[in-house]
């Protein structure tokens, strides 16, 4: 069957390059969890793209536009714009990185406020939402390859094969293995959707045509709140903890402390923002061509799906762009599965048990891997509505940190306990008022997490002790460097 | 932070702001290809362009 076929070039192709990854011995928590802070500028554009761009914007974002039009468009794009708070942060995360050697963003913040349950704290939370947000991934391949083969692929192993192959991509090489994986995943991905665009695009009479009909057809798609779907507190609920993604969800601003100069940092920044462009109107193009094209889904996820095995794609295309998306999601999994069990030994088990080497970290950090991933395999088959509510909560619940965050470079006055106030007790809000679908005042659960940690973060920072010669130290560094 | 990192800041402050309020306000009525689908990817655009200037002397010191 041509499916198999294509998953199987996909899968050699993947572990060749992986293996070619390897450089050296991966003996150290730097080396292992961050390429020894050597990467490329061009690897780490590719890797950090595939990273973010997860099985969710060729289903999730294509459907999204299918349902509520170009309000899709400006979500996705407000988050592209938020990347650019790596202009800002990605260099002082890197010089600090470098000078003190920290491997992840948890212990970034431990140091920095001087306690080490700030970052047990921060890392276990961090953990509680990415984890069940990998089992939504496994699960939304296992349904993506079941719908599109026919039932040929089951759920089941279409979600062991995703997890099997993610955990090897870490294994092989550490981060080095997953960013080159990453980035053949990625190229391949930008070039297929492209193509798949430009065919339905010229079969809808080129863009005059396509815009044409769908002013035709469906005007109220090209405007927001349109049909309504994006009504403007809706489009704030979801858009404002995407804006923070990129310092709020540690998988990807653990990325920040591995480009190995400024320059790099620099290409990666650039790189990702000219892909996830040209990707973002691919997929809501995608959408829209969907809702043109199949009027009466009965499930807007389903419209990739569709679009794939309809007519006017050729086949072999169609099954590619679906590996594709198999591939993406693993991309996302394996970089996440990689800095969870990085945040787990660095900062919990490194804190709580005393006296741990570097090495005996790692060995724990490896050992992780496989518990996660099991872990997020049988959360994917188990389908708890737990899991399913925190997978959901895992943008709004990772945005409780970003206020210690941004204290961290830029507020003398926070305090640890200002860290563990807010992101503990927001982090149990979040969760609670998700559980509940509960949204007072009608703002969605995200509005209140950063309003809340904002409060409790400078409130009781400004009620307790701050730890000035570190502060003093740690910003006076940045400072002198980020003069120019 | 630096000058230029204000200067830039501020700029992208003021787009995004702009992403928000002009689609819901001045272009709600526009059901046209030129109404909010054209000033979010001018406006995606010109996040690119402000930080190819906000990072332009980022150097390669290892």
């Amino acid at each position: 069957m041509l499916v198999w076929g294509i998953i199987i070039v996909y899968v050699i192709t993947a572990v060749i390059i992986a293996f070619l990854s390897k450089q050296g011995n991966q003996k150290t928590m730097a080396s292992y969890f961050l390429g020894d802070r050597k990467l490329s500028g061009f690897v780490s554009a590719l890797s950090y793209s595939a990273t973010t761009y997860s099985a969710f914007m060729l289903v999730g974002l294509a459907g999204l536009t299918y349902s509520g039009g170009v309000g899709a468009l400006g979500f996705e794009m407000i988050y592209f714009m938020g990347v650019s708070l790596v202009a800002i942060f990605g260099p002082r995360f890197w010089l600090v990185g470098k000078k003190y050697g920290y491997v992840t963003p948890s212990e970034m913040l431990g140091d920095r406020y001087q306690n080490k349950w700030v970052a047990v704290v921060t890392a276990i939370s961090s953990c509680i939402f990415l984890i069940p947000y990998s089992a939504a991934q496994l699960s939304g391949i296992g349904y993506l390859l079941q719908g599109v083969t026919n039932e040929a692929i089951p759920f089941t192993t279409g979600v062991m094969i995703a997890t099997i192959l993610a955990l090897v991509f870490s294994y092989i090489a550490g981060i080095r293995s997953v960013a080159w994986t990453d980035s053949l995943q990625s190229l391949i991905m930008i070039i297929a959707s492209t193509i798949v665009v430009v065919l339905i695009v010229n079969q809808l009479g080129g863009i005059s045509g396509f815009f044409k009909q769908i002013e035709s057809t469906d005007p109220q798609a090209l405007a927001v709140p349109g049909n309504g779907y994006f009504d403007f507190w809706t489009f704030l609920g979801l858009t404002i903890p995407w804006f923070f993604f990129s310092i709020s969800n540690p998988q990807v601003s653990q990325r920040l402390y591995m480009p190995k100069s400024m320059k790099s940092l620099r290409q990666m920044l650039l790189g990702f923002l000219a892909f996830g462009f040209v990707y973002t109107i691919v997929s809501v193009v995608w959408g829209f061509s969907a809702s043109m094209l199949f009027p009466d889904l009965e499930n807007a996820d389903l419209a990739t799906a569709t679009l794939l095995a309809s007519e006017y794609i050729p086949s072999v295309l169609g099954i590619v762009v679906m590996v594709g998306i198999m591939a993406a999601a693993i991309s996302t999994i394996d970089s996440i599965m990689l800095t969870v069990s990085s945040l787990f030994s660095r900062d919990v088990y490194k804190n709580v048990k005393k006296d741990t080497s570097d090495r005996k970290q790692l060995l724990i950090g490896k050992l992780f891997i496989p518990i996660i991933a099991v872990a997020a395999f049988l959360f994917a088959q188990l389908e708890l509505d737990l899991i399913a509510v925190l997978s959901v909560a895992s943008s709004a619940g990772l945005i409780v940190v970003v206020p210690a965050i941004i204290g961290t470079f830029f507020w003398k006055r926070g305090t640890a306990t200002g860290v563990i106030t807010s992101v503990s007790m927001t982090s149990l809000l979040v969760i609670g008022l998700e559980a509940f679908s509960y949204q007072p005042f009608g703002l969605a659960s995200g509005i209140w997490g950063i309003v809340v940690s904002t409060i409790l973060f400078i409130g009781v920072s400004l009620l307790t002790k701050a730890p000035e010669k570190k502060a003093d130290e740690f910003l006076s560094y940045i400072q002198e460097r980020m003069k120019s | 932070m630096n000058n230029k990192e204000k200067k830039w800041g501020l700029f992208l402050l003021i787009i995004v702001l702009s992403a928000y309020i002009i689609p819901y306000t001045l272009l709600s009525d526009v059901t046209k290809w030129y109404g909010s689908y054209f000033l979010w990817c001018v406006f995606g655009l010109i996040a690119i362009i402000a930080n190819f200037f906000l990072t332009k002397d980022w150097g390669d010191e290892e």
